[in-house]
């Protein structure tokens, strides 16, 4: 299953962020991030990847409908990464009931930051909103207790432990979980 | 009490620690206590004792105790 054309056409704008669909140009910049120990240490494979390796993985993904990416920009400067991808053999991200996302922040500064649920936020609302999504199902490595905890914020339950620890989440515990979260992000902005 | 005490208060309830720890060097994310979901806890203390709305672009730089005391001088808050 493989498109002709690029599959992300969706440009997202909520909770203070803009959602870009990935391109060539973010590729430099991608694999930076990619490449940073922090980051590269809780992804499943860890190995630092080349630059033939990144332009292999965007040329693939690129065209690739079991898959949405999109760069991360707040105040106009791009800050990490974020995707979905469909865990229903044969269906495209938008057919899929079932989702699994992806999402790092490559600028240290929004690590931990409260600015950092803005992305997952604007990608679960259009997800759910707009695409007809059911249900989300992240896989976290049991150690990373930062992402563990990041999850639990959206209202994701654990629903399988080991050295991958599987939660999910659906549209309701969702909703009930980031409305104070959003109601935060979602103030107006004074003009400086 | 004046508004230092006050800042201080409002960090110590909302974040459930010591007023010895709320220093000018005391950092989002760097203590247990003060992660994002206390993060919005906080905000909503210091939006109540001040009587000011914060936007949202000062709810994401308030990083430390100093920077949460530039943020209130622009809400005309003074701590002398």
């Amino acid at each position: 299953m493989i498109s002709d054309t690029p599959v992300n056409h969706f440009r997202l704008k909520a909770y203070q962020v803009e959602l870009h669909p990935m391109a060539q140009t973010h590729q430099v910049l991608m694999r930076s991030w990619r490449n940073q120990d922090e980051i590269r240490q809780q992804m499943l494979s860890q190995e630092c990847i080349s630059e033939e390796q990144q332009q292999s993985w965007f040329k693939r993904t690129q065209y690739d409908p079991k898959q949405l990416h999109w760069v991360i920009e707040f105040r106009d400067t791009p800050i990490g990464a974020t995707n979905v991808k469909s865990l229903e053999t044969g269906k495209t991200v938008q057919q899929s009931a079932v989702l699994e996302p992806g999402l790092y922040i490559g600028d240290a500064r929004y690590q931990g930051n409260i600015v950092a649920f803005a992305p997952t936020l604007a990608m679960y609302d259009f997800c759910f909103e707009q695409l007809g999504t059911q249900l989300f199902r992240a896989v976290v490595k049991h150690t990373n207790d930062k992402a563990m905890a990041y999850n639990r914020k959206l209202g994701y339950q654990l629903t399988e432990s080991g050295e991958l620890s599987v939660l999910e989440l659906n549209y309701e515990r969702y909703q009930q979980y980031t409305a104070p979260i959003k109601q935060f992000l979602s103030r107006p902005r004074k003009a400086k | 009490m004046d508004n230092l005490q006050t800042l201080k208060q409002a960090f110590t309830t909302a974040l459930g620690i010591d007023a010895a720890a709320v220093t000018d060097e005391l950092t989002y994310n760097t203590i247990p206590e003060w992660d994002s979901t206390a993060h919005m806890i906080l905000v909503a203390e210091l939006e109540n004792v001040f009587d000011v709305m914060l936007d949202t672009d000062d709810i994401i730089d308030m990083s430390s105790v100093a920077q949460a005391k530039l943020i209130l001088q622009k809400y005309h808050v003074s701590f002398g």
